[in-house]
């Protein structure tokens, strides 16, 4: 074979598999521009529902300092804070949002995404009995939270999902934490 | 084009779960709900049935040395378009499946079709390939999810009925948790795997009989 036709097949090689990828490209790039708006208005309103649960009312947005690095955003109304935090669940990170009013006491909480372990783990975001329990112990708690199994605190850790459970207290101690400093 | 043997081939002979043993690792991973078997099999269904065409009708002009590459592109393309759908129109799915949609990219029994298949034979035929296949991919998907929910969690249709908490059969506290972790998957699938194989030898012997009379 020739040097000549070596390059030119070669340039045919590669010209195939950027015209593929050009396409397929082009193809995603139109199903992008039409679910965009609608997972980021899907995004805006989970966010908006779990400030709602954990803070009545909602609130504005308000800046913040942080020593742990799990606090995301912090939103202020009369009735208290409602604080974004993401700590280090089993599997990935918990995002979850904790109500705490002016005394420090938790209103309540709420797990916007997670991706723990079906039926261990995520029982901690199920919206079934088990996890209704598990999210209700934190409210009225102050000061730290931990679970019992660990001797971090007095709550129920989920059964067979202690790990998830302390995670989800690290998330509440760093927004407690977190709106101590607010003053 | 045969499409009875083609059915045949994706519900039980050449399963891509239970004969092929292909896509693995989202077969264990997923299957702990109805909803979940149900979803992700649908999703692959869609992605084969899409792959399969459109790698078919450009099967003449792929050149034979960069084909995986420009097989793994359309698929990344149909993987991310389904997943991008999901997360808009079917949030909950989404968010249920994870990052298993994703990962349908490197599902091997996708690649498997479109080089074993969709590379070989017309349009027609590759969809009807997909769509068995798919079917395959999902029946022994959701056979696998019942059994384990049902021994897992104790309920059957979880995700899907009953406000998604399923229909409880098993009174709480009775079924295994080990069930929907991984170790409960493997228990299932070799069981739904014994059973394809034993259903496949006991037609077989059936159709013998029947020839030998």
């Amino acid at each position: 074979m020739k040097t000549e036709s070596n390059v030119m097949y070669v340039v045919r090689l590669a010209g195939t598999l950027l015209l593929i990828a050009a396409i397929v490209a082009a193809l995603l790039a139109g199903v992008n521009m039409v679910t965009a708006p609608i997972i980021e208005q899907l995004n805006y309103e989970k966010t908006q529902a779990a400030i709602n649960a954990v803070l009545p009312g909602g609130g504005e947005e308000i800046a913040f300092t942080d020593d742990t690095g799990m606090v995301a955003k912090v939103y202020k109304s009369e009735k208290g804070y409602a604080v974004q935090v993401q700590p280090a669940g089993f599997d990935g990170t918990i995002d979850m949002m904790v109500g705490i009013d002016h005394e420090g006491k938790i209103l309540g909480i709420s797990i916007i995404s997670h991706t723990e372990t079906a039926g261990l783990g995520a029982v901690a975001a199920a919206k079934t009995s088990a996890g209704e329990n598990f999210r209700g112990q934190f409210v009225g708690e102050s000061g730290s939270v931990g679970t019992a199994k660990r001797g971090t605190g007095t709550l129920d850790a989920i059964t067979g999902a202690t790990i998830t459970s302390e995670a989800v207290c690290t998330g509440v101690n760093a927004a407690l934490d977190c709106v101590a400093n607010l003053g | 084009m045969n499409f009875k043997k083609q059915f045949m081939e994706g519900l039980l002979t050449k399963n891509p779960v239970t004969v092929q043993l292909l896509g693995m690792c989202s077969t264990l991973a997923i299957t702990t709900s109805l909803f979940n078997g149900l979803g992700m099999g649908l999703a692959v269904t869609i992605i084969t049935i899409c792959s399969n065409v459109l790698i078919s009708a450009l099967r003449k002009v792929i050149p034979n040395q960069i084909r995986i590459a420009a097989y793994i592109t359309i698929i990344a393309g149909f993987v991310t378009i389904v997943d991008l759908c999901l997360q808009a129109f079917l949030p909950d799915l989404a968010a249920s499946l994870g990052v298993f949609i994703p990962l349908i990219v490197v599902n091997c029994m996708v690649l498997g079709r479109a080089e074993g298949f969709a590379s070989k034979n017309g349009v027609l035929a590759s969809a009807v390939d997909g769509l068995c296949q798919g079917i395959g991919y999902t029946v022994a998907l959701v056979i696998t999810c019942i059994i384990r929910e049902l021994l897992g969690s104790g309920t059957f249709g979880g995700g899907l009925l009953n406000n998604g908490e399923g229909i409880r059969i098993i009174p709480e506290g009775i079924p295994a948790m080990q069930m929907v972790m991984p170790v409960g998957g493997f228990l299932v699938l070799g069981c739904v795997i014994a059973g394809s194989q034993w259903l496949m030898k006991y037609l077989n012997n059936k159709k013998a009989k029947e020839g030998a009379k």
